[in-house]
């Protein structure tokens, strides 16, 4: 039976989420049994896209928990240490993996990989240092490198890092996010961050992945 | 530029199909496989237990629950009618004799000794089952007390539904995009489908089962109120059966949401009627009311195979292009369940306010004209 596209086909347990979780994003909340009949019509009707940005918001909010639900469960990725134990994280290789048709949906890749940082990232509790550091991968046939995520630790002082990359100077500040633009397949980056530490360092110099996106610092993480 | 939208089957008009009539409680057939029937036939009749009353004897004799029995003056297993003796215990020095009656017409069932609990079973009432339907008697099972029925319907698909197959008198409660509240639910009701315009709350939901409502037929519902009737699941389509006493079919989606134009016209011309609801199979027959039509139902023979498949109640998905004429169904968030004629398609992409860049479609519906991005379009059949 032929099949339209959707942003929704690859979970099948739409229905487990909450609406609580769903307006946990939203601003404006609205009406919890609004927003429970929003998502049991957009299992449905899968195929439909959002029209308004707060439409976009309720998708990606419910995208969101999907992907929670659906990610890495804590304690398993030892048994699971097989390469793609998981199909939108890759915990071995630090990949994150964005399906590239969720970008007909969702066509703002850093709003789009804002959501799965959220949903697998930001609670995700770290192993070792390097998990600060992520590709950002586009899965498709072929796979393509898009950027790198770097997850700033900050102490909770209201610290600040500043980054050079491709000799522009930047400034993030703590309780922040930030996209940095860097197309090349290789970027240099030097860091000094007052309150913090990423890869366990206060100041550094590194090479990341590149690509569409650039260079995505989220400086939420305390 | 070609574009795809799912198709959605939404009335079959005048098909012949196998409707089921179940006697109400045990009872007798009087059809055989062949006959030709009417809808006002009797084609068998049943007893109806209207269920049974329980009495603590040990209690009202003031004896030990082992001891009832002997002052039992009915044996378990016999009838006994309201107001006649049917337990006796005779005074003595210091206790006052004992007149038990019976507060009801029924059948002495059960006496417990443990707890000195009786129980009777109220007067089963006889139940006569009319066919219904113009048709030709297809099956006859005397142990389930079921005959099919071959006849010309209309048949009518909802999106999804709860329930097991009822029967009953199409009334109309009101406007297509009406909501239902609970105090529209009357006990006169009783029996009938109710068709409702937007949206039947759950209150009202349950006054309909109280009030012994066969059927639900709306164009909305929340999506807690089904995941309450559905097992707590959405999916569609259903994986198991459920029913919580009335049969349910909704039409549009989740939310409220008026019934369609289609629907609502098709329903309004069976007003009155005697028509069947199958939840489950989110599917309503709506029996032709003419008896000329028994001409294309003995002309036409229905294979078990056609029934199996029918089973699924999801009648074949499928894609189609999209072009400029065809019947379509708005399902996106705006305009949802707005149906029309395909006017045009944009040859260039707009981008939305959410952000997506897509071709829109301009629909006529009865009152406007809209715009809708393609994707959220469904042909209509």
């Amino acid at each position: 039976m032929p099949k339209l596209p959707s942003l929704f086909d690859s979970f099948d347990n739409l229905d487990q989420i909450l609406p609580e979780d769903i307006a946990s994003f939203l601003k404006p909340v609205p009406q919890l049994t609004q927003l429970e009949d929003y998502l049991a019509n957009r299992i449905l009707y899968p195929q439909v896209i959002p029209q308004t940005a707060f439409d976009m918001q309720i998708d990606l909010s419910i995208l969101r928990e999907a992907l929670k639900m659906n990610g890495p469960k804590s304690g398993m990725d030892k048994n699971n240490a097989l390469l793609g134990s998981n199909p939108f994280l890759n915990i071995i290789l630090r990949k994150l993996l964005i399906p590239a048709k969720f970008l007909n949906f969702v066509p703002n890749l850093a709003q789009l990989t804002q959501v799965f940082i959220d949903a697998l990232l930001s609670d995700r509790k770290k192993e070792d240092w390097f998990e600060d550091l992520w590709t950002i991968v586009l899965t498709d046939d072929t796979d393509e490198i898009v950027g790198s995520i770097i997850l700033t630790q900050f102490d909770g002082s209201g610290g600040v890092m500043e980054l050079s990359v491709l000799n522009r100077n930047y400034q993030i500040r703590q309780g922040s996010m930030m996209v940095i633009s860097c197309p090349k397949d290789r970027c240099e980056i030097s860091y000094k961050l007052k309150g913090g530490h990423v890869l366990g360092k206060t100041e550094s110099a590194i090479e990341v992945y590149g690509g569409k996106l650039g260079v995505m610092v989220d400086g939420r993480g305390l | 530029m070609k574009y795809f939208a799912p198709v959605r089957i939404r009335i079959e008009k005048d098909v012949v199909a196998l409707v089921t009539r179940v006697l109400r409680g045990k009872g007798t057939l009087n059809v055989n496989v062949g006959q030709q029937v009417s809808p006002e036939e009797i084609i068998g009749t049943g007893e109806v237990t209207s269920g049974f009353r329980t009495l603590n004897l040990s209690t009202l004799l003031s004896v030990a629950p082992e001891q009832v029995e002997k002052f039992l003056i009915k044996q378990i297993g016999q009838r006994i009618y309201q107001g006649e003796l049917m337990a006796y215990r005779k005074g003595g020095l210091f206790t006052p004799k004992k007149q038990i009656t019976s507060p009801t017409d029924g059948i002495l069932d059960f006496f417990n000794n443990k707890t000195g609990e009786l129980k009777i079973s109220l007067a089963p009432r006889k139940a006569d089952l009319p066919a219904g339907v113009y048709g030709i008697v297809e099956m006859v099972d005397n142990s389930r007390g079921q005959v099919m029925i071959r006849t010309q319907v209309s048949r009518i698909y909802g999106i999804c539904g709860s329930g097991r197959s009822r029967d009953g008198i199409l009334h109309i409660l009101g406007k297509k995009d009406e909501l239902v509240p609970k105090n529209m639910i009357q006990n006169k009701f009783d029996g009938q489908i109710l068709v409702g315009g937007s949206l039947f709350f759950k209150d009202t939901i349950s006054a309909s089962i109280s009030a012994g409502v066969s059927g639900i037929i709306t164009g909305g519902i929340n999506a807690t109120d089904y995941k309450g009737m559905a097992g707590g699941r959405l999916s569609f389509p259903k994986k198991l059966d459920n029913d919580i006493g009335i049969s349910i079919i909704v039409c549009e989606g989740f939310g409220s949401i008026p019934l369609g134009d289609d629907i609502f016209d098709e329903l309004k011309e069976h007003e009155g009627r005697f028509v069947f609801i199958d939840g489950n199979k989110t599917v309503v027959n709506l029996p032709s009311p003419v008896s000329s039509s028994l001409i294309k139902v003995k002309s036409t023979g229905i294979s078990m195979q056609q029934t199996n498949d029918f089973v699924s109640g999801n009648p074949a998905e499928q894609v189609l292009q999209l072009s400029v004429g065809m019947k379509v169904r708005v399902v996106g968030n705006y305009y949802l369940a707005a149906q029309g004629k395909l006017l045009a398609m944009d040859d260039s992409p707009t981008l939305l306010p959410s952000g997506i860049k897509t071709c829109l479609a301009t629909v006529e519906t009865a009152s406007k004209k809209i715009q809708v991005p393609v994707a959220n379009l469904e042909v209509m059949m």
